[in-house]
Formats: C-alpha cells, sequence, structure tokens
C-alpha cells in the first residue's frame, strides 16, 4: 500500500463524531458514507447504533485498527481525540475548523505535532476532505440534494478551499463531466499540494490534475513536485491573489518587480507548468487535456463553415500566442482541385455554407501535414452537416493522433454531434474564443520544457 | 562550491567583516573578477584631487558612491556625456558636495544599445530567485520581466530570456543588428549564481546594455545578506 492510498482508497472507515441526525454534520457526512465501499464504523459515545450500523464509543473500541479516520468534532476535542487514535488509524482527516484560520495558532501546532509522534498522515483541519467516486467515498459533510457529485472520470481536483473545490465540481458536473478525485485540504498541517501531486502523479485513475491555491508554503518543494507531475500528466493551476504582494519595500528595482505572484507564475513557465487566468479558462482547458494528449507545437489549421467564427477563431490564436501557418503551395493546388470553385482556400479554410460532411474529410485531409493542431468549425444551421460527422472526424483523429477541437452549433444537429463527439474523445466549445483556448491547452505546455 | 562563490568568499574575506551595502565601485570590481564586462573607473574619494593627466579617454560619467543613497539619479548623483577636463573636475566637485558621499566613481561612458536589467532576490516562498527584464522605461512601465529559481546552467538562462515577451526586440528589429545574446546569458548565470550563493540578500545590475559584440554592465548593486537594508536606502 502507498502512502497516501489509506487516505483515497482506503478498507476502512472510522467517523469520529457520526450522528443520526440528518441536520448535523456528522448526520450528513454518516449519511454519504453509506455507499462507501469497505467497512464503515460509527464513532459516538452517546449511540449504540446509527441508522442500524452499531456505533462505538471511542477509535479504541473499534475490532480492527482502521485505513482512515474522518473527524468531525469541535476544535477543542481534536488533540484528546487524536492521542486516542495511536495504533488505531493510518491517516485521518481533521474536518472540524477552528485552528490557524481563526488564530488558534497554538492548537493547529499542539496537532501537527501529534499527528507526527503517533505517525498518523493528517489532512486538514478545516477542510472537506476527499471525493473519490471509485470507491464511493466521500467526506463532504454537505447533502447530495445541495450538491451534485459528478461522475467518475479522470480529472482529480485539488483545491485549497473547500468552496472552490465545491464549485469546480459542479460545473464539471453540469457539464457531464467525471472526476477521479476531488480534495480540499485545508490548513495542510501535513498533507500539502506536493503529498497530493506526488500521488496523483501515481494515481492510474488520473489522466489529469488542476489545482486551485491561494498559497504555497515551501516554494522550491512545491515545485519539484508540480514539475515531476507534470511530466507525468497535465497540471492546470489557477491561483488567487493575483494582485497581492509586488509592495515589498526593497533595496533593489529586482526587489521592487519580484511581487509573490509575479515570481509565481514566472517559476510555473520555467517548469512548463500551465496556469490557467481565470475560472472559465481552467474549465476550458481542462476539458481539453481530459480528452486528449498535448502535442508540441504551436501551428493551428481552421477549418470552418463560416467566415465570421474562422476569423474570430484566428483573432483568438494570436491573442494565445498560437500560429495560422499558410498553407503549402501543393496543398492549395490539391484543395482547389478537390473542392468546389467558391470555398476560400487558406487558413482558415472556408468551406462555407454549401459544405457536405465528406468535405471536412477531404480538407482535413490535405491539411493535416500543415499544422500541429485542428481547430473544426461546424456550424450546424445547414443542411449538409449530418450527425455522420462525428464519425468521420473521431475515425480522422484517431489517424492522425493530432490535438482537434470542434465548435458546433447551439441548435438540433449540434447537441447530437456534440455528444457523439464528446463520447468519442473529441471536445466540443460553443465559443470560437473557448474552442482556440482549449486547443492551446493541448499544444505545447504552459511555458517552456 | 563554485567559482562565482569562491570568488565572492574571497571577496567578503577581504572587505574585512564590513557587513553593509557594498559600494559601487567594490561590486564592479567583484564583477571584474568574476569575469562579467564593467567600464573602466577610477574612484575618487572625497576631498582627493583629480588625477591629472586623467587616465581614462572622454567621454566619461561620473557618479556619487554612499552607502546611504539608493537611488543615484534621484539626489543629481550621475553626470553623463563630460567631454573634458573642465566638466570633469566640476563634475567631482558638484557630486563630492552631496551629503553623505563618499566619493565620486569616475568611468568610461558605455556605448549605446538595448538595455536590460539582470538582478537577483532572496524571495520568501522560493529562496534565490534570478531575473532578466527589458530595461530603460520598459522595466518600469510594462513590468516585462522573468524569473527563474537560482542559480541556471547556460541552456536554462538562455530560455528565461525567451520567457520576456519583448524577447525579440535582443533578435534584431526592424533592421536592427541582433544583440550579443550569449553575453547576456553569461552575466544571467554569473548573477544566479551569486544570488544562489546564499551570501547575497539583493543584486541589481541596471542597466546592462547590450551591444551587438558584447555587454556592459553599467550600474551595479548590490547587498551581503545580515545586511540592515534600511542603511542602504
Amino acid at each position: 500500500m502507498r502512502d497516501l492510498d489509506c487516505l483515497f482508497t482506503p478498507r476502512s472507515i472510522a467517523l469520529i463524531g457520526a450522528s443520526p441526525d440528518a441536520g448535523h454534520l456528522g448526520g450528513v457526512v454518516f449519511s454519504n458514507l453509506r455507499a462507501f465501499r469497505g467497512r464503515l464504523y460509527p464513532v459516538n459515545p452517546r449511540h449504540r447504533e446509527i441508522g442500524g450500523i452499531v456505533a462505538f464509543p471511542s477509535i479504541r473500541d473499534l475490532p480492527e485498527p482502521v485505513d482512515l479516520s474522518v473527524i468531525l468534532r469541535p476544535a477543542a476535542e481534536i488533540p484528546h481525540l487524536l492521542a486516542e487514535h495511536a495504533g488505531r488509524a493510518r491517516c485521518a482527516v481533521i474536518v472540524s475548523a477552528g485552528f490557524a484560520e481563526t488564530g488558534a495558532d497554538a492548537l493547529q501546532r499542539e496537532v501537527e505535532q501529534l499527528g507526527r509522534e503517533l505517525g498518523i498522515r493528517l489532512m486538514g483541519p478545516n477542510c472537506l476532505g476527499v471525493f473519490n467516486p471509485y470507491r464511493r467515498l466521500d467526506t463532504f459533510f454537505l447533502p447530495h440534494d445541495r450538491f451534485r457529485r459528478p461522475r467518475r472520470g479522470n480529472v482529480a481536483v485539488v483545491s485549497q478551499s473547500g468552496a472552490l473545490l465545491v464549485c469546480l465540481l459542479e460545473a464539471l458536473a453540469r457539464a457531464g463531466r467525471g472526476v477521479s478525485r476531488g480534495i480540499n485540504y485545508g490548513n495542510a498541517v501535513d498533507i500539502d499540494a506536493p503529498d497530493l501531486f506526488d500521488y496523483l502523479a501515481d494515481d492510474p485513475e488520473t489522466g489529469v490534475v488542476i489545482a486551485y491555491l491561494e498559497s504555497v508554503g515551501d516554494g522550491r518543494r512545491f515545485m519539484a513536485a508540480a514539475a515531476a507531475l507534470e511530466r507525468r500528466k497535465p497540471l492546470i493551476i489557477l491561483k488567487a491573489g493575483k494582485g497581492a504582494g509586488g509592495a515589498r519595500a526593497a533595496f533593489s528595482h529586482t526587489g521592487r518587480l519580484a511581487g509573490n505572484y509575479e515570481v509565481f507564475s514566472s517559476i510555473l513557465g520555467q517548469f512548463g507548468i500551465r496556469e490557467a487566468g481565470t475560472f472559465e479558462e481552467l474549465l476550458d482547458a481542462t476539458h481539453a487535456l481530459s480528452r486528449q494528449r498535448p502535442a508540441p507545437g504551436r501551428r493551428v489549421c481552421i477549418v470552418t463553415n463560416a467566415g465570421g467564427l474562422g476569423v474570430l477563431a484566428a483573432d483568438e490564436c494570436s491573442r494565445q500566442g498560437l500560429v495560422l501557418s499558410p498553407l503549402p503551395a501543393d496543398v492549395q493546388l490539391r484543395l482547389r482541385e478537390n473542392l468546389p470553385p467558391f470555398y476560400s482556400v487558406g487558413n482558415p479554410l472556408d468551406l462555407t455554407g454549401q459544405v457536405t460532411d465528406g468535405e471536412y474529410l477531404t480538407a482535413l485531409h490535405e491539411i493535416q501535414d500543415s499544422c500541429d493542431g485542428i481547430f473544426v468549425i461546424a456550424h450546424t444551421g445547414v443542411a449538409g452537416i449530418t450527425p455522420r460527422l462525428a464519425a468521420l472526424l473521431a475515425d480522422f483523429r484517431s489517424l492522425s493522433g493530432k490535438p482537434l477541437v470542434v465548435l458546433l452549433g447551439q441548435g438540433g444537429t449540434g447537441a447530437k454531434l456534440a455528444r457523439l463527439l464528446e463520447r468519442d474523445g473529441i471536445p466540443c466549445y460553443p465559443s470560437p474564443e473557448r474552442g482556440v483556448r482549449g486547443l492551446r491547452a493541448l499544444l505545447g505546455t504552459g511555458g517552456e520544457p | 562550491m563554485t567559482r562565482t562563490a569562491a570568488q565572492l568568499e574571497r571577496f567578503l574575506s577581504s572587505r574585512e567583516g564590513q557587513r553593509e551595502g557594498v559600494p559601487e565601485p567594490e561590486v564592479k570590481g567583484l564583477l571584474r573578477e568574476l569575469g562579467l564586462p564593467v567600464p573602466a573607473g577610477i574612484f575618487i574619494p572625497a576631498g582627493d584631487p583629480v588625477p591629472s593627466p586623467f587616465p581614462l579617454p572622454f567621454p566619461l560619467v561620473a557618479k556619487v558612491v554612499s552607502p546611504a543613497i539608493a537611488s543615484k539619479s534621484d539626489v543629481g548623483g550621475v553626470r553623463i556625456g563630460i567631454g573634458d577636463r573642465n566638466e570633469l573636475a566640476a563634475a567631482v566637485a558638484n557630486l563630492s558636495a552631496i551629503a553623505a558621499a563618499d566619493g565620486v566613481l569616475v568611468e568610461e561612458q558605455a556605448r549605446p544599445g538595448v538595455e536590460v536589467i539582470v538582478g537577483g532576490i532572496v524571495d520568501p516562498q522560493f529562496g534565490p530567485v534570478v531575473m532578466v527584464g527589458l530595461g530603460g522605461l520598459f522595466v518600469e512601465l510594462f513590468r516585462d520581466v522573468a524569473f527563474a529559481l537560482a542559480p541556471l546552467e547556460r541552456n536554462a538562462a538562455r530560455r528565461l530570456v525567451g520567457r520576456m515577451k519583448g524577447a525579440a526586440v535582443l533578435g534584431g528589429y526592424r533592421g536592427r543588428a541582433p544583440v550579443d545574446g550569449e553575453a547576456l546569458v553569461s552575466v544571467i548565470v554569473t548573477v544566479s549564481e551569486l544570488i544562489g550563493s546564499g551570501i547575497i540578500g539583493e543584486i541589481d545590475l541596471n542597466p546592462v546594455i547590450l551591444c551587438p559584440d558584447g555587454a556592459m554592465v553599467v550600474d551595479a548593486k548590490m547587498t551581503v545578506l545580515g545586511t540592515s537594508r534600511c542603511a542602504c536606502i
């Protein structure tokens, strides 16, 4: 068993502060954990059983040591409770608030030291903990009727803020996308972002990691773990506090220019780690990277049936540092021979409202060697586009292997095509700018290799 | 220990335990020993006569030297384009009269070129960090700078330069000859080793003037760790 497996794939869980009352946090988490695929032990000295499951007065009374203990008791009780965990749990999620975030620094240090002495890995305090849909593990104190969980997928969401984690998971669920892990690690007395990056790098269920951060403790340790993760799978970071700092009184010009965010962001670039500027950019990049592997290069071809959308996409390409490569003369010649004469051969390649499914394929075959990534715009309000286009694009993509994203119209055929394309691993976007940002995430990395 | 760190240790021990902000002539002396291009210069302590004949060719630049002055230009402490002996005498007299002046550094005036800033700080989160930016007005106006964990190898220093948005300016822009990028890389590597030594608190080479054939470190500031920074501001 690896270091943090006890946290993410436990075989047994103790819930300290389990409650039969659905209005109580201990009742919400108990209810959520009932679906857990493993042994669940409610712990509460005032109940003999909770929801038909035998309850225990203390973690010391359980029939076995557990992999994971989830603690929902007031902050002042935590040191005493944790001391009882000696030899009884491998790791613990301390959900309770009331530690350093409210100024109770000494109490937090006591908890940190106890965890170290007892050899128990700690997550929190002041956190939601972990969500692993593959094991139906869910330590969040949020009822299902208030917060819809996303289904299984390959995106791990790491967040320093609980609220941001919930917002990101809700957005992914609403878009019908899945996650491998949802993690809010709170005050991080022990388990911190670098530990999570190390774990997720090896986690076979995770293909992409996204992280919302407010601060990083030891910057060098953070970057080392982030860079090691990025070498295995894409990592995208959304950093809060972009305006803060930069006001340090310094002897040097360099010191005055070295705001906290500027230094952080620039060093991400040094290690080629992607950074999203906004919540939406994070989601758009995540969407693309959860479907396709990134590839090197910056050259893009746009194949469209709507001139205006192609121009807007081209504009966004230049903002994103992507290059619209000119088509070689022989490619242009063959395109002119194989397509109706009124189509506009260039990049963007405008197939006009007269386009048919098959002509997209003709165009893609011709342009594929002239670019690193492809943006297909198929405005579905025209008669020549049918649901058959989905299979043509998916087959082309599996042969070419190049990053390919699609912009579709929002009406009738568009919705059906989007469903089919998404199923086959081709991300679809509702606007040219968002599509280009998705494609940007698939080309190169956030910086240098 | 890198060659740079060893040289730095020797330099500091030669200063006999003086740990305040390092005067510009001494910073430049250290940089020269480390192989970086600095202008030929002569330090004239306050009250000393100007050597005659003056051993450097005109035009010259004169700058006040004082550990109490953070920004020389803010106190009118710099004279450029000094064309002859009389102008030099006047400049040295005026600058020596500035409050707290230790003396005047007279240097050969650098050729014009593309100005960049190369610096290093010890960041509270990341430790020693090296920075390069497009200098002159651009550094203030557009903050076009890039940071990296120090120290850096030459290849990493090349990539750092490429991360400035305006890096194209260095490659020859609108018909200008490209500047000596490898000379800039040498400056960055040395500054990254200095700040990465853990001995330096802050270092600023601003500007470094880049020409098609070489670079020149025109101004240099440095503090040694453990220094009270207040003494320098």
